[in-house]
């Protein structure tokens, strides 16, 4: 259905009508202007309003008190050392008492001359989920059945082959486009693989593995979109969201092109006592309905110089970090050795996180 | 539940039994608490099934030491990245290479003969000193290498005494025939294995935690918490690393019942691979 085209759209909409206006009577002193009189009575709303701010700071209901100073918080990178300094303790209040135990949550800048960077052997990768469950208990993302979130998906794919009896078939006519494995014999049938494979043993034979998280984009589309610039990218080069400051549009999360951010649906369920408390205001700090969150590269703690909880987890080491401006790293002797390449690489999201072989 | 979880709630749980106590709430269930508690925690592997089980304990700071996955009982956290380890010793670096501390949990204590074989059985006398590297059917030792002929390391052309010192059973050997440790086994493996040797020295290969920084302080895995030395080849695979069980897969989509749309093709039939069997 065509939608129909407003007729006074291209003529000056009258401007609605303030309850101040309401107000106005025709009683009123011919020598108070109009004009006059909204200044007066927008003070009088406004000293109303800092009236009820007043009496919310100072009511004994903690959690008001909190809430309504985070409400009036202002974007993280606009804050003063002491606004952040009074946010940080806001927030440690509010979970320490939440989650019932002393929580931290770090506000530690990004280090000079660290530019994060990070690889993945492919060929080695066993798709055991591991990485994605650890990124689970340090991030403290949601958990059970009503909302699990997860940061690092693991795909599996099918290997590609070669067989004689599919020589002549040419090029696959129900694809179209080529997806993978080689000209007479697609790999995997639906483009992103599948992610709910569960044999009794990893890894199959016929399968390899792509676990695929935050590339943390040196030109991230996520924060391109973003309209309330909620996310942003620190200066070691991580990718970050300031859940107070997300609005929930979800721009962010359609504009990646590596599906990398969940969504809040619901309020999180996050346990008691599988609560991680060394956090960071950036990071892992609990997430509220409404808001997206992702991979940060564990900021609470590559930040204090840490391994990401999914580098130190792989069973099999094919995880990878280091700082990408220090010749002797760990991740510049693979990209000076190894073969090295980078997810979707054609869409110059020029990403961080590199994809290697042996 | 798996012992993971039930350590976490440890402190909580010593609040709780004061508490009770102090409320004069009896006895009965405190005790039932505590017994609970103490239970020891069931050991949970960190990358070799078998070879590589640690048993989750509290520290200081009031984390767990590990934290396992109630699913495969692989270890998923770290509380405290050196925890229970020794210094790795010197390794050999490049011209201007930096190293920073390097840490490694002991590999011979998760040898159970070791403190005893160079003296119950491998004494010099009994049982005597091979004389050649021939191979040979063996007669102990089956749990670990259950068929000598068929080592499945090397593809037949090395044998037990070509890494195991014939006369120190405490050691292994270099190929001067010089000791090397059970703690060290990348010296052993380097002999061979050069290329990856080279890598696993600069970060490239196998596994570390710790700290990121090329400078810092990493706990070093070395060859054998990750691979199996008498079954590298793992059959047919010809893998160095065995297979395990995966975690559980990720929570469908609200309003998805199964995953069915994974496994079928775009035109609604089932990829061959997961047709459905017609003889059953």
């Amino acid at each position: 259905m065509p939608i129909e085209k407003d007729p006074d759209a291209s003529q000056p909409r009258a401007r609605p009508q303030r309850v101040s206006d309401a107000t106005q009577t025709p009683q009123l002193s011919a020598t108070v202007s109009r004009r006059h009189f909204v200044i007066g009575a927008g003070g009088i709303a406004a000293s109303s309003l800092l009236g009820a701010a007043s009496l919310l700071v100072n009511s004994d209901d903690e959690k008001a008190k909190i809430e309504w100073a985070e409400h009036f918080q202002t974007h993280y990178r606009l804050m003063t050392d002491v606004e952040k300094a009074e946010a940080i303790e806001r927030l440690e209040r509010r979970y320490s008492k939440q989650y019932g135990k002393d929580v931290v949550v770090s506000d530690s800048p990004a280090q000079e001359g660290v530019l994060f960077g990070y690889a993945l052997n492919i060929q080695k990768c066993i798709g055991c989920r591991r990485c994605v469950k650890a990124c689970v208990e340090e991030n403290n993302q949601s958990r059970g059945k009503d909302q699990e979130t997860e940061w690092i998906r693991v795909i599996k794919m099918e290997k590609g082959e070669f067989e004689p009896e599919k020589m002549h078939q040419g090029y696959p006519e129900d694809y179209g486009i080529q997806v993978g494995g080689n000209a007479y014999s697609a790999a995997g049938v639906v483009l992103e693989g599948e992610h709910h494979y569960q044999p009794d043993v990893v890894p199959e034979d016929d399968s390899l593995y792509m676990p695929v998280a935050c590339m943390q984009c040196e030109k991230p589309p996520c924060v391109k979109v973003c309209p309330v610039r909620a996310t942003y990218r620190e200066p070691d080069g991580v990718v970050v969201i300031d859940y107070n400051w997300c609005i929930g549009c979800r721009m962010c999360i359609s504009a990646c092109p590596y599906w990398a951010r969940p969504f809040n649906w619901g309020e999180p369920k996050l346990p008691k006592k599988a609560m991680n408390p060394n956090t960071h205001y950036l990071g892992n700090r609990p997430r509220m309905k409404g808001v997206v969150e992702k991979c940060t590269f564990c900021i609470q703690r590559t930040r204090e110089g840490r391994y990401p909880a999914c580098v130190e987890v792989c069973p099999v080491g094919a995880r990878k970090f280091g700082n990408l401006l220090d010749p002797q790293s760990e991740i510049r002797q693979i990209l000076d050795r190894k073969q090295v390449f980078r997810l979707k690489a054609e869409m110059n999201t020029y990403p961080k996180f590199f994809y290697f072989i042996d | 539940m798996h012992h993971g979880m039930r350590l976490t709630k440890m402190a909580g749980t010593k609040r709780r039994i004061l508490t009770l106590l102090a409320c004069c709430m009896g006895l009965i269930w405190s005790s039932s608490a505590i017994a609970e508690d103490t239970a020891a925690p069931e050991p949970c592997f960190e990358s070799r099934k078998g070879a590589s089980e640690s048993v989750p304990i509290l520290l200081e700071n009031g984390m767990p030491s590990i934290k396992c996955s109630p699913k495969t009982g692989g270890v998923l956290w770290w509380g405290d990245p050196f925890f229970n380890t020794e210094p790795l010793g010197s390794l050999p670096m490049f011209e201007g290479q930096v190293s920073g501390e390097g840490v490694m949990r002991s590999r011979t204590e998760k040898l159970t003969l070791f403190t005893v074989c160079g003296v119950a059985c491998h004494n010099g006398f009994y049982p005597p000193v091979p004389k050649s590297k021939n191979p040979r059917a063996l007669t102990m030792h089956l749990d670990i290498v259950p068929d000598a002929l068929n080592l499945q390391h090397g593809n037949q052309a090395i044998w037990c005494l070509d890494c195991h010192s014939a006369k120190q059973r405490r050691f292994l050997e270099d190929n001067f025939g010089n000791p090397i440790g059970f703690n060290e086994p990348q010296k052993l493996c380097g002999k061979c294995h050069g290329s990856v040797y080279r890598d696993w020295r600069d970060g490239i290969h196998g596994k570390r935690i710790g700290e990121w920084a090329s400078d810092g302080k990493k706990r070093w895995f070395v060859c054998t918490e990750c691979h199996n030395p008498h079954d590298v080849q793992q059959g047919t695979r010809h893998s160095g690393f065995a297979q395990i069980e995966p975690e559980w897969a990720p929570k469908l989509s609200k309003g998805v019942d199964n995953f069915d749309y994974e496994l079928k093709n775009a035109d609604g039939t089932w990829k061959e691979k997961y047709l459905p069997k017609e003889d059953e």
